[in-house]
């Protein structure tokens, strides 16, 4: 291989400045393991651009450095463990005689525990009940909560596929074309979308009967009065995108067995129409 | 700076794999003005700007371990970190969001009293704006705001081969530019 068109190719700034996709990542790391010179233009590459970003080099708000050692913290190693500081020791005091007061003292103290410990355990039971109760009640948001976020979620891919639709309509470079329906289907209607620079097709089954079981709708390019598959057609969120046609007179769907068929059945001929007319 | 000691890369690297509180403090005294920069240069406002690089040395020193030192210099690898963390800050809804409301209030760079810069004049984003137009946008919607080249080869109307010649040519450009 020519060493120097590949160092001259951009592909080595395209790797540093995270450009690159997986395959010319993995082809220049390889490179660089048999050809020194590659090797050297990289790591050439990187220190410039490691050079340039210490010159323009922009000091980062003050406290910020305090607060990442506060979140670190926990994260960091200690350094040695001989700096534990050995627990102090502490001297008793002699336990002195309380004398023949004592007796009546514990009895009282003993009462009052009592009536403590029943007080306690009815305040127990009564905050127990109130934990159980705001437990249920969090347990049945949290659960509403959930189903309204997927909800959400469903709507805004739903809205999301209707944007797209709606931009690929709006955009001025995309040809329109109608397909009303055949005889004895004229109630089917269907319109195609293509770009005539990506050449890229989608379809809108704006009004299509209900494909029986088994069955499956196909779209089929006119070229040259040849039909060409130009896919089939799915359960789509707006727009259903199909193949890519380069070149079509006239665009048509039949009904096909679930899968497609290779040669369009002109007795299940639905909807057809010719491109600019 | 709290220790003058300058490390090589390579015992910047080992070291960084035990974990030690005064590495990390090193590696953000060392580190932390030129992240900033490239952070900065594709997040204008300082205070979120701030938010990313806090969040890109979190990532750098749990992920450490991860670093391959056969792939290419340690900064390259903090330096993808910090762009590309940048860049999801760049994409988040409440990002764009803030944003929006900067649009409402007037000129984003014409504020009075707010910490926002020019990023046209931050790092590399500035040799980036001496590159002519073609290019410059090129450079523009790939490296400083994530876009893929499909992306770009779409919303720019171009096929995708030209995107990458053009995009590959105005790196070789931008490394001249680097250079002096």
């Amino acid at each position: 291989m020519n060493i120097q068109a590949y160092i001259e190719s951009g592909i080595i700034e395209s790797y540093v400045l995270g450009l690159a996709d997986a395959d010319e990542s993995a082809e220049l790391e390889m490179l660089c393991r048999q050809h020194p010179e590659i090797q050297a233009a990289l790591t050439n590459f990187e220190t410039q651009i490691e050079k340039q970003a210490f010159n323009n080099a922009i000091a980062p708000p003050p406290e910020l450095k305090d607060r990442l050692m506060d979140m670190l913290e926990q994260d960091f190693k200690e350094q040695n463990d001989s700096k534990k500081i050995p627990p102090p020791i502490v001297e008793m005091n002699n336990i002195q005689n309380a004398g023949t007061r004592q007796s009546s003292f514990w009895r009282y103290f003993a009462a009052a525990s009592v009536i403590l410990l029943i007080g306690s355990a009815a305040l127990n039971l009564y905050l127990y009940n109130n934990y159980n109760d705001t437990a249920a009640r969090y347990e049945a948001l949290l659960a509403e909560r959930n189903n309204l976020q997927a909800s959400n979620g469903v709507f805004q891919t739903r809205l999301n596929g209707l944007e797209e639709s709606f931009r690929i309509i709006q955009n001025p470079q995309v040809l329109a074309v109608k397909l009303p329906g055949v005889n004895g289907h004229t109630e089917n209607i269907a319109a195609v979308y293509w770009d005539s620079q990506t050449k890229d097709v989608y379809l809108m089954p704006t009004k299509m009967d209900k494909a029986p079981e088994g069955k499956q709708y196909q779209l089929w390019a006119i070229v040259d009065g040849k039909p060409v598959d130009a896919g089939m057609v799915e359960d789509c969120n707006g727009l259903c995108k199909m193949k890519n046609i380069s070149k079509a007179q006239a665009f048509a769907i039949t009904l096909e067995d679930k899968g497609g068929s290779p040669a369009p059945h002109l007795e299940a001929l639905y909807v057809y129409g010719n491109v600019n007319g | 700076m709290q220790d003058s000691k300058k490390y090589t890369e390579a015992e910047l690297v080992s070291l960084l794999k035990e974990r030690q509180q005064p590495v990390f403090s090193y590696l953000y005294d060392n580190y932390s003005g030129a992240l900033f920069s490239v952070i900065n240069a594709i997040i204008p406002d300082k205070d979120t700007a701030g938010d990313v690089l806090q969040e890109v040395f979190v990532k750098i020193w749990k992920q450490s371990a991860t670093y391959d030192a056969t792939k290419g210099r340690l900064f390259t690898w903090m330096m993808n970190i910090a762009r590309n963390a940048s860049i999801d800050m760049l994409r988040s809804k409440n990002y764009q969001h803030n944003a929006q409301n900067r649009e409402l209030t007037g000129n984003v760079y014409e504020q009075v009293g707010t910490t926002v810069t020019n990023i046209d004049q931050i790092g590399l984003r500035k040799l980036v704006h001496t590159l002519k137009s073609e290019q410059k946008v090129l450079v523009e919607l790939s490296y400083f705001e994530g876009y893929t080249q499909d992306e770009i080869s779409k919303m720019l109307n171009i096929p995708l081969g030209t995107v990458k010649t053009r995009l590959r040519a105005a790196l070789l450009q931008l490394r001249e530019l680097v250079k002096n």
